[in-house]
C-alpha cells in the first residue's frame, strides 16, 4: 500500500538547517498494523505528517497506492487525503464548537454525502464505538477516553483504508488507553491498515511491526508474533 | 452545506460574543453614516429625476456682463420673454414661469391667527400641466379661473386646518382674501421646487402697477421654462429666443440668453441668487469619500480582529483540512461568519439609521422617510452590507483558508511578520482619518469663535430691528409716508425700556452687501475709477446705538446741516486716495455734494467671510424702512410687548415681527456651524470605531504575549514596566498616523480658512492637541488591556504552552 523510497526532509531557519528524514525507505503492505517507534526528534511526526500528505517531502519518493504522490500539489493531496486516510491524535483535536455528532459528520459533508446518508453513516459509527448517548454533547463536556473514542469515530467514518495515530494513547490513562488500542486492533481486524507513532512499547505490543527510527533513519525493524 | 456554514457562523459568533459585539457596534455605527451619507447624496444626484420629460425641459438663465471681469447671471427672465416664445417659436410646446416669494416671508392670516410662510410661490396656468404634481384634494381648474386661489401643500394644509378639508377655505394675505382650491403632495426630496403654497401669477398681476412692471422687458423676475419638442435643436432654440428678446433692449448692452436643462439645474454654481434648492458638486463628492471612509474604516476593525484572532482558530481550520475540507469550504466558512456579522449589523443600522433621521432631515432640510416609497433606500442599505461583506470578507477568508495544517500544529507562529504589519497599517490609516478630524474640528472651532469675539467695531447688543414693510406704504405720497414713519419712530421712543431708536435704510448693520458704484466723485479721482460703495443711510441718532469709533472727525449734528455731508470708513479713505487731512474734503455722493465730517475705525459690516469694503454713510431717510431700537438691559420682554401693542395699533393687518441683532450675527455664521457640527459628528464615530478596533487588538495583543509577558514576569519585569512595553506599540501606530495626518489636514483646512477674509493661522500647539487627545484616547482604549495581562499570574501563560 506504501512504499516510500530515500525520502528526505529538511527544516531550514536563517542559518540552521535540520535534517529531520534522512534518506528513508520503508513499506507498509495493505492490512498491516505499524509501530514507529524513537526517542524525541526521531523524525517519527514528520514521517506521519508525509505519509498523511499533510506535508510534502523535499527529496525521494512516495507511492501510495501504486501512486507516486510525492511532488501532488495541496489540492491533490487534499482529494487524496480525505477518501483514503483517517487521522487519530495525541490531543483528539475535537472542534469545541461542534457536537460530538457533528464532529464524525465532518469528513462525510466534505466529501459531498448525502445528508440522509450522513446520519446514517454517523450514527452506525457512534454506536460501534459506545459513544451514542453523547451524541449531542460538546468535547469538553467528554472524558478523555470518550473524547479518543470520538475521534476515531471520525477517522473511520469515512471508511478510510489507511488511520494513521499519533500517539493514540498519549493523553489517556492506561485503562481508556487500552480500550482505544483494542479499538484500533478490531479496525485492524477488519481490514483497515493503521500506522501508529508511539512511546510506549505496551502499545507497540498491539501491532505486527515495529519500525525504529533514530536521527531520520531507519535503525530496525521487529516483527511481532 | 449552506445551512452547515451559517450554523457554524452562528456559534463561532455567539462563542467570541465579545469580540463580535465589537464588531457589530463599529460596523453598525460605521454603517449607518454610511447609510445616511448615501441616502443624502443619491437624493443629490437624482434631483427633478422624476419629472416626466426632464430631457425636453430647459429653463431660460440671463447673463449681463457689467463689466469686462464681471458677468451677473440669473435663474429669472422677463416675463414677455415667455409669452413671445410660446406665440412665435414652434418647436416650443408649453411655457411656465415661477416666482418664488423668497425675498421676504409670506404672512397668513388664517381665523386671525398670523402664519409666516417662507416657500411660497407665485405660477402661471401652465404650472401643473409641465411639471407633475399629485393633487391629494381638488384641482388645478378651479385654480387657474379665479385669481385670488391658494393650492397648499399637504403637511402645510394639516397644519392650518388640522383634520378638516382645505379645499374652500379662506387665507387672507395683506389685504385680500384667497380660497383653497387644493391640496398637493409636499415636494418630494429630490424635488427642486420645494413651494408648499402657491398662487396664481395673474393675482399679483390684478394690481396695474404690478402688471405694468411685470410687463416691462428690463424685469428679470420670473423663473421661465420651456417644454421643447422631442428632438429640438437648443442651440437654435437659443438663437430664437435671443432674437426675440434682442429689439427690446439697448443696441450696446451685453445681456446673453442660454438654455439649462431641468436635470442640469441642481449643481448649478454660477447664480447671483436663486429661489430654488441648489447644492455643490464638489460638497456631494466630499461626502461621498467621507461615508466610504467611514465604512472601510468600519471594516478594517473586523478584518483586523478577524486576522489577529486567526491563529486562535488554526486549530479548527488545521482539522478541518485534515479531515477533508477544501480551501472552498474553509473560504465560504469565513464568508458566512462576516455576512452573519454584517446582518447583524445591518439590524442594528436600522435602528440608529430611523433613530437618526429626524434629526438628520431638520439637518440637511430635506426629507427622507424610511417607509414611503424608499425601495432605492433599501437598495443603498442592501448595498452598503454587500459592500461590507465583500470589504469585510475577502481579506481573512483567503488569509484563514490558506493555512498549511501542519504549521497550526506545530504552535502559534502561523502569523508571521508580513500579517501584523498590515493590520498595523490599517490601525494606521484608522488613526489618520480620526486625527485629520479632530484637527478640523479644533480649527473650524478656533475659526468660529475667532470670529464671535472679534471685535466687530461696533456695539450690537441689546438692538432689536423690525422692519416696515413697503407694502404698507404702498399708495402713499412720500411727505405721507415720511410722516408715517417719523410718528412711529416718536411713538417707540416714548417707550419706557426704551434707550433710542434709529431709523435706517438697509436691513441691519449686516448690510447685506448691496454695492453701487459710480455714483461717487472726489478731488483727484481718476476717471475711470469707480470702486464699489455700500451706503449706510441713517438718521442723526444712529450712532447713539451703535457707537461706531472715529478715528477723526464726528458724527453727524442734529438737525439738517449735514444733510449733504458724509462719512466714511478708513478703507474708503485709504482707497479713495482721498486727500489729507480726510475731514473737509469735498465728496460728492449720489448726486448732493459735501464734504466729508468724520472718519470711523473699519467694522466688519458683514460676516468675515467678506473683506472689508469703502462704506460711506449718508443722512437719507426717504427709502429707510428698518427700525433699530435699543432696549434697557433685562427688559427685552417688556420693551418687545409695547413694540408689538403700537405695531398692533398702526398696522393690525401685518403681524408684528423683529430679530436682535446678536441673533442675525449668528446667523450668518450658520452654515459654518453646520460644517462644524457635522465635522464633530463625522470625529465621534471615526473615533468610536477607530478605538473599538484597538481595543479588541489589544486585548488580542496581550493575549498573544502571553508567554513572553510571563517570562519577563519570572525574570523580574515590574508591572509599570510591562504595560508601557505593550502599550507603546500602538502608542507609536497613533503617532505615525499623526505625522501623516498632519499635512493632509493643515492643507485641507487651509483651503476652508480661505473662505474667510479674517482668519486664524494653522498654529502647532493644534496639531499637537490632535495627537494628544489621539494618544490619550488610545492609551486608554489600550491601558486596561495591558494592565490585565501585565497582572495575570506568569504560572498560567507559561503552562499553557
Amino acid at each position: 500500500m506504501i512504499k516510500i523510497t530515500n525520502l528526505e526532509k529538511f527544516y531550514r531557519t536563517e542559518e540552521v538547517e535540520t535534517i529531520a528524514l534522512n534518506k528513508l525507505s520503508m513499506h507498509v503492505d495493505t492490512g498491516e498494523f505499524v509501530a514507529i517507534m524513537g526517542p524525541s526528534g526521531c523524525g517519527k511526526s514528520t514521517l506521519l505528517n508525509i505519509l498523511g500528505m499533510l506535508d510534502d517531502p523535499d527529496e525521494g519518493s512516495y507511492v501510495f497506492n501504486d501512486i507516486e504522490v510525492a511532488h501532488f500539489n495541496e489540492r491533490k493531496r487534499a482529494d487524496l487525503r480525505k477518501h483514503n486516510i483517517g487521522f487519530v491524535f495525541q490531543s483528539f483535536n475535537l472542534i469545541d464548537e461542534l457536537t460530538v455528532f457533528e464532529n464524525v459528520e465532518l469528513p462525510l459533508i466534505y466529501t459531498g454525502v448525502s445528508a440522509a446518508e450522513r446520519v446514517k453513516r454517523v450514527e452506525e459509527v457512534l454506536d460501534k464505538m459506545q459513544i451514542m448517548h453523547r451524541r449531542n454533547h460538546y468535547p469538553q463536556q467528554l472524558s478523555g477516553g470518550q473524547q479518543q473514542r470520538v475521534a476515531i469515530a471520525r477517522a473511520v467514518v469515512n471508511k478510510p483504508k489507511l488511520i494513521l495515530a499519533d500517539e493514540p494513547t498519549g493523553n489517556l490513562d492506561s485503562s481508556n488507553g487500552n480500550d482505544v488500542m483494542e479499538l484500533l486492533t478490531d479496525l485492524n481486524e477488519q481490514g483497515t491498515t493503521i500506522i501508529m507513532v508511539t512511546h510506549s512499547e505496551h502499545d507497540a505490543r498491539y501491532s505486527h511491526r515495529i519500525i525504529r527510527l533514530l536521527d531520520g533513519q531507519t535503525v530496525m525493524e521487529n516483527i511481532m508474533v | 452545506m449552506l445551512k452547515n456554514y451559517f450554523k457554524t457562523a452562528w456559534r463561532s459568533f455567539w462563542k467570541h460574543r465579545s469580540t463580535g459585539f465589537i464588531n457589530i457596534a463599529g460596523l453598525s455605527v460605521g454603517m449607518a453614516a454610511a447609510v445616511l451619507i448615501f441616502i443624502w447624496v443619491h437624493n443629490e444626484f437624482t434631483f427633478d429625476d422624476d419629472q416626466p420629460d426632464a430631457e425636453n425641459v430647459y429653463r431660460i438663465t440671463s447673463h449681463l456682463a457689467i463689466s469686462k471681469n464681471e458677468t451677473w447671471v440669473w435663474e429669472s427672465a422677463p416675463y414677455q420673454l415667455g409669452l413671445e416664445a410660446k406665440k412665435t417659436m414652434p418647436e416650443v410646446v408649453a411655457v411656465t414661469r415661477v416666482l418664488p416669494f423668497h425675498w421676504e416671508p409670506m404672512y397668513l392670516s388664517i381665523n386671525n391667527e398670523f402664519f409666516k410662510e417662507e416657500n411660497a410661490a407665485y405660477i402661471d396656468e401652465s404650472w401643473f400641466n409641465v411639471f407633475k404634481t399629485n393633487f391629494v384634494s381638488g384641482n388645478a381648474i378651479a385654480f387657474n379661473q379665479n385669481p385670488f386661489s391658494i393650492i397648499l401643500s399637504e403637511s402645510k394644509a394639516k397644519k392650518y386646518f388640522a383634520n378638516q378639508d382645505a379645499v374652500g377655505k379662506i387665507i387672507r394675505i395683506d389685504s385680500a382674501n384667497y380660497q383653497v382650491q387644493a391640496v398637493v403632495k409636499d415636494a418630494p426630496a429630490n424635488s427642486s421646487f420645494k413651494f408648499d403654497l402657491f398662487i396664481p401669477i395673474a393675482a399679483r398681476q390684478a394690481d396695474a402697477q404690478e402688471k405694468k412692471n411685470d410687463m416691462s422687458w428690463g424685469n428679470f423676475s420670473y423663473i421661465t421654462f420651456l417644454k421643447f419638442k422631442p428632438g429640438t435643436n437648443i442651440k437654435q432654440a437659443t438663437e430664437n429666443l435671443k432674437s426675440i428678446i434682442k429689439p427690446h433692449r439697448d443696441k450696446n448692452d451685453n445681456l446673453n440668453i442660454t438654455l439649462r436643462n431641468l436635470k442640469a439645474m441642481h449643481f448649478e454654481s454660477d447664480l447671483q441668487n436663486s429661489g430654488l434648492v441648489h447644492a455643490e458638486k464638489k460638497v456631494v463628492y466630499i461626502f461621498v469619500i467621507l461615508g466610504a471612509l467611514l465604512l472601510i474604516i468600519a471594516c478594517i476593525n473586523y478584518v483586523n480582529l478577524t486576522t489577529a484572532r486567526a491563529s486562535l482558530r488554526a486549530k479548527e481550520v488545521s482539522i478541518k483540512k485534515i479531515v477533508g475540507a477544501g480551501r472552498g469550504h474553509l473560504f465560504n466558512q469565513f464568508v458566512a461568519e462576516s455576512a452573519v456579522i454584517s446582518v447583524l449589523a445591518l439590524v442594528l443600522t436600522v435602528i440608529i439609521v430611523s433613530a437618526a433621521l429626524p434629526s438628520f432631515n431638520s439637518f440637511t432640510n430635506r426629507n427622507f422617510s424610511l417607509t414611503t416609497g424608499s425601495a432605492y433606500l433599501w437598495l443603498i442599505m442592501i448595498g452598503t452590507l454587500l459592500l461590507t461583506i465583500i470589504l469585510n470578507s475577502i481579506y481573512p477568508a483567503v488569509l484563514l483558508s490558506s493555512f498549511k495544517p501542519l504549521s497550526a500544529f506545530r504552535g502559534g507562529s502561523v502569523m508571521k511578520i508580513k500579517d501584523t504589519s498590515l493590520r498595523k497599517g490599517l490601525v494606521v490609516l484608522q488613526f489618520t482619518f480620526s486625527i485629520f478630524l479632530i484637527i478640523g474640528v479644533i480649527t473650524i472651532y478656533k475659526q468660529l469663535s475667532f470670529v464671535q469675539s472679534q471685535n466687530p467695531g461696533y456695539d450690537r447688543s441689546q438692538i432689536m430691528s423690525f422692519n416696515l414693510s413697503w407694502k404698507l406704504l404702498k399708495g402713499m405720497k412720500d411727505d405721507q409716508k415720511a410722516a408715517v414713519k417719523s410718528t412711529l419712530k416718536q411713538a417707540i421712543l416714548q417707550e419706557p425700556f426704551v434707550n433710542g431708536v434709529s431709523l435706517v435704510g438697509m436691513e441691519s448693520i449686516q448690510s447685506n452687501g448691496s454695492f453701487s458704484s459710480g455714483s461717487a466723485d472726489w478731488e483727484g479721482r481718476p476717471k475711470d475709477f469707480n470702486p464699489s460703495i455700500t451706503y449706510f443711510n441713517v438718521d442723526g441718532d444712529y450712532n447713539k446705538l451703535v457707537n461706531i469709533n472715529f478715528t477723526s472727525g464726528r458724527w453727524f449734528f442734529p438737525g439738517s446741516v449735514d444733510k449733504r455731508n458724509v462719512i466714511i470708513n478708513e478703507t474708503a479713505a485709504k482707497q479713495f486716495n482721498l486727500h489729507k487731512p480726510y475731514v473737509g474734503q469735498r465728496f460728492i455722493a449720489q448726486g448732493d455734494t459735501g464734504v466729508v465730517v468724520g472718519v470711523v475705525k473699519d467694522f466688519n459690516f458683514q460676516s468675515m467671510h467678506a473683506k472689508i469694503t469703502p462704506v460711506v454713510f449718508k443722512l437719507d431717510q426717504q427709502w429707510s424702512s428698518n427700525y433699530l431700537v435699543k432696549v434697557a438691559p433685562h427688559k427685552q420682554a417688556q420693551a418687545i410687548a409695547r413694540m408689538e401693542s403700537i405695531w398692533k395699533q398702526n398696522f393690525p393687518d401685518q403681524p408684528f415681527s423683529y430679530q436682535f441683532l446678536d441673533q442675525e450675527f449668528d446667523k450668518i455664521y450658520r452654515e459654518d456651524a453646520k460644517a462644524s457640527t457635522l465635522m464633530s459628528g463625522f470625529a465621534v464615530v471615526a473615533i468610536i470605531i477607530s478605538c473599538l478596533g484597538l481595543f479588541g487588538l489589544a486585548a488580542f495583543t496581550a493575549e498573544q504575549r502571553g508567554k513572553e509577558i510571563g517570562i519577563r514576569k519570572v525574570l523580574g519585569a515590574s508591572i509599570a514596566g510591562l504595560v508601557s512595553l505593550l502599550s507603546v506599540e500602538f502608542v507609536v501606530l497613533v503617532l505615525v498616523a499623526l505625522v501623516i495626518a498632519a499635512p493632509l489636514a493643515y492643507w485641507l483646512m487651509n483651503l476652508w480658512l480661505q473662505n474667510f477674509a479674517y482668519r486664524i493661522s494653522m498654529q502647532w500647539w493644534i496639531f499637537m492637541a490632535a495627537g494628544f487627545v489621539a494618544v490619550l484616547i488610545a492609551f486608554a482604549t489600550v491601558g486596561l488591556q495591558t494592565i490585565k495581562a501585565a497582572m495575570a499570574n506568569p504560572v498560567k501563560s507559561l503552562r499553557s504552552e
